[in-house]
């Protein structure tokens, strides 16, 4: 899919089959979301959905205005890398071998990453960070033998918004 | 004291003061079915689910108010789904309500299950699936606000049986979660509007495209003012005809692939377009790089993803339409455009000389007849195809309401069962419902429920044994390699109608005033059949892909 990345950050509400709409809105048109994360607010009425897309930015701006047409959705922002703060988590599942053992020690000196599990033969790495982080871990630990990975997907949060 | 959730239901409905439902009752609806046999509410038993749909687009189409659907669950819930998408395309208030299987069997494919609210999500404006009985009350009155409201459209109610069997008091009843919606600012609309306004008055050679959303605005008479005041030409789209007087002096027709060669040809030589309630679907521009390429464009749009979607627009302004107009009216200048009107009035003498019968031949000519043997404020149904483009040129609509048309989504067999619902939305009026043999067929199970209840509405049914629109193109486009067009003539409409207990006459196109008037005369249902040939086509019309101006007049063009 070519264009930038967009963040998309959506106010819901709580409620079951908001999250197949806003889905929809996607689907519909052929556009892939990448990632998607989705949770409660402080206000258990209304969740936050951030998603990330890959497309030009007057796909984008179509997009938000059919979001806002959704009678669930509340409020969608775009967000830039250089207005906002972006974070993703990443679980690394490795197996382990004598030699990969060294190197993912150095791999947690390195980056920070934290050993949340191990066992004989296989280890599961945590790691949090922006978005180049998360790849960067990625890209060293990958000729070690990494099993399979689960990411959360961006969540951002506007430097000026929560604050009107 | 209890009352369980059909009672709440049917008492919310009359709340909303729905007076017709159309439906079709199953094992799931039966304790609304039990709730409705004591009235107010007049449920009309349609012969199928998607003639109900149809009926209620029908009645909200002729009376601007909600109509009210019915069906069980599953197939019930299923047949309703081309009625709710032809509505979702026209903006057309509805509400449709179906049975669901009890909330412990959801997910479990249940008898008669299906997940409605799933399969309708793009189809709909919004749906309810009632899982609680505290909740059946305020759910229906949001849908039935969401179905008018703004750009109005289809809303689903998802009905569970046991919820219509439990019961609450009056206190026990809960609100909705209030959607928080963040109202975005629309800018400063009176400064949007100065420059609109600005734009106009300059303009040498401007144009009014009215779009269905005038008339869904309660906007007609403003824009009638405007129109006078600004002494501007108008064109309409499909959805837009009716909004002003057909005889209005400025009324230029409509455009598009089937539209008049008139309309077409002044919109390309426009210099400035105030476009109101329109969408620009591609059935009204064609091609959209060659679509009016001398204007700057102005649009007008209480939906914000209408705006600038097809046609680039260099003054948008999202708004209530009627406040727009309100507001627009009072900046508006008269200008004495002589020139621009002189060129509009010779291209109309040119363009009426070439297309006599607004290029519909005998069939326009008919339709004609028949209006004027009709009363004046008679309402006309179109199906889709020959007789759909043969119609809405031919028939003069004198107000909003006077013609419907599924223009949107072009659902062949849409023009019977709406013709019902019209009917049930006035009954004083007289309705007239155009198919051809094709749509006429496929909710021909009507004729029963028309029978039944003595529903004098006047069936038209040209009869060509073709798909006639499909068979112009096929011959047009595709070297005349005809492809399953062929209805075939064995069929004997007459025998059908009198089968189904409704009086019927067959005539031939050339030869059609004892029919006429045998129709008009009835004070009964009548069908009256029409023989056409099938090469009796409808010019002009723009070959698929092109553009608006590039129309072909005839066969050997």
């Amino acid at each position: 899919m070519s264009g930038e990345e967009h963040i998309i950050s959506i106010l819901v509400s709580n409620r079951p089959g908001v999250l197949s709409r806003v889905a929809g809105v996607f689907g519909r048109q052929g556009y892939n979301i990448e990632s998607l994360c989705v949770a409660e607010t402080l206000d258990p009425e209304v969740s936050r959905i951030t998603l990330v897309s890959h497309a030009n930015s007057a796909f984008t701006e179509k997009i938000k205005k059919q979001l806002e047409k959704l009678v669930d959705v509340i409020e969608v922002t775009q967000l830039t890398e250089a207005q906002s703060i972006q974070r993703e988590m990443i679980l690394i599942g490795l197996t382990l071998s004598p030699d990969v053992r060294h190197e993912i020690m150095r791999a947690i000196d390195l980056f920070g990453c934290k050993l949340v599990f191990i066992q004989s033969n296989h280890c599961i790495l945590e790691a949090a960070g922006d978005k180049d982080t998360i790849n960067t871990i990625l890209n060293y630990l990958k000729p070690f033998g990494i099993a399979e990975i689960a990411r959360t997907g961006a969540i951002a949060l506007g430097q000026k918004s929560a604050f009107h | 004291m209890k009352k369980n959730g059909a009672e709440i239901l049917l008492q919310t409905l009359r709340d909303q003061e729905v007076d017709v439902i159309f439906g079709y009752p199953g094992a799931n609806t039966l304790s609304i079915y039990d709730g409705l046999r004591q009235g107010p509410i007049r449920h009309y038993l349609m012969r199928h689910e998607q003639a109900a749909a149809h009926a209620a687009d029908g009645y909200a189409r002729a009376t601007g108010k909600v109509g009210v659907c019915l069906a069980t669950s599953g197939p019930g819930a299923t047949n309703l789904v081309t009625g709710i998408a032809t509505a979702y395309m026209d903006s057309s208030p509805v509400v449709a309500l179906t049975g669901q299987v009890p909330t412990n069997f959801l997910g479990s494919d249940a008898f008669q299950e299906t997940d409605i609210i799933g399969i309708t999500l793009p189809i709909t404006k919004h749906s309810f699936l009632i899982n609680d009985v505290r909740e059946m009350k305020s759910s229906l009155h949001e849908a039935f606000k969401l179905a008018r409201c703004s750009r109005p459209g289809p809303v689903l109610v998802d009905l569970p049986r046991d919820i219509l069997t439990a019961t609450c008091s009056d206190d026990e009843e809960r609100g909705l979660l209030k959607t928080k919606k963040v109202q975005n600012g629309n800018g400063n609309p009176s400064e949007q509007l100065q420059k609109i306004a600005r734009a106009l008055n300059q303009a040498e050679r401007p144009v009014i495209i009215i779009g269905g959303g005038v008339k869904l605005s309660n906007a007609c008479a403003e824009m009638g003012d405007l129109i006078e005041k600004g002494q501007i030409p108008f064109v309409n789209t499909m959805m837009g005809i009716g909004s002003i007087h057909d005889g209005n002096g400025f009324n230029l027709g409509f455009i598009g692939t089937h539209g008049f060669e008139l309309s077409n040809r002044i919109v390309h030589q426009s210099d400035f377009i105030l476009a109101v309630g329109t969408r620009f679907s591609d059935r009204s521009t064609s091609d959209v790089d060659e679509f009016a390429p001398l204007a700057t464009v102005a649009q007008i749009d209480i939906d914000p993803t209408s705006i600038g979607k097809n046609i680039k627009t260099a003054l948008p302004l999202v708004s209530d339409i009627h406040k727009a107009l309100t507001q627009l009216l009072p900046l508006v200048e008269g200008k004495d455009r002589a020139e621009w009107l002189q060129r509009i009035r010779r291209e109309k003498e040119q363009t009426e000389q070439r297309n006599c019968y607004n290029g519909c031949g005998e069939p326009g000519r008919l339709i004609s007849t028949i209006q004027d043997a009709m009363p004046t404020s008679t309402t006309a149904v179109t199906d889709v195809g020959l007789n759909q483009i043969w119609a809405v040129r031919s028939w003069k609509a004198r107000t909003p309401r006077a013609l419907l048309t599924s223009g949107g989504m072009g659902t062949m067999g849409f023009s019977v069962p709406a013709a019902i619902g019209a009917k049930m939305g006035n009954p004083e009026s007289e309705v007239v419902s155009f198919s051809g043999d094709g749509g006429f067929l496929m909710n021909v199970q009507e004729l029963a429920t028309i029978s039944y209840y003595n529903i004098p509405i006047k069936m038209v049914v040209f009869n060509n044994g073709h798909l006639g629109m499909i068979r112009q193109i096929q011959d047009l486009f595709f070297e005349n390699r005809l492809s399953s067009c062929d209805l075939g003539s064995h069929i004997d409409m007459i025998a059908i109608a009198k089968g189904f207990g409704i009086e019927a006459k067959r005539v031939a196109v050339t030869h059609p005033n004892e029919g006429i008037e045998q129709m008009a005369a009835s004070n009964g249902p009548f069908l009256l059949e029409v023989l056409v040939d099938p090469e009796n086509y409808v010019f002009p019309i723009i070959p698929p892909g092109r553009s608006n101006m590039e129309m072909i007049f005839g066969r050997s063009d």
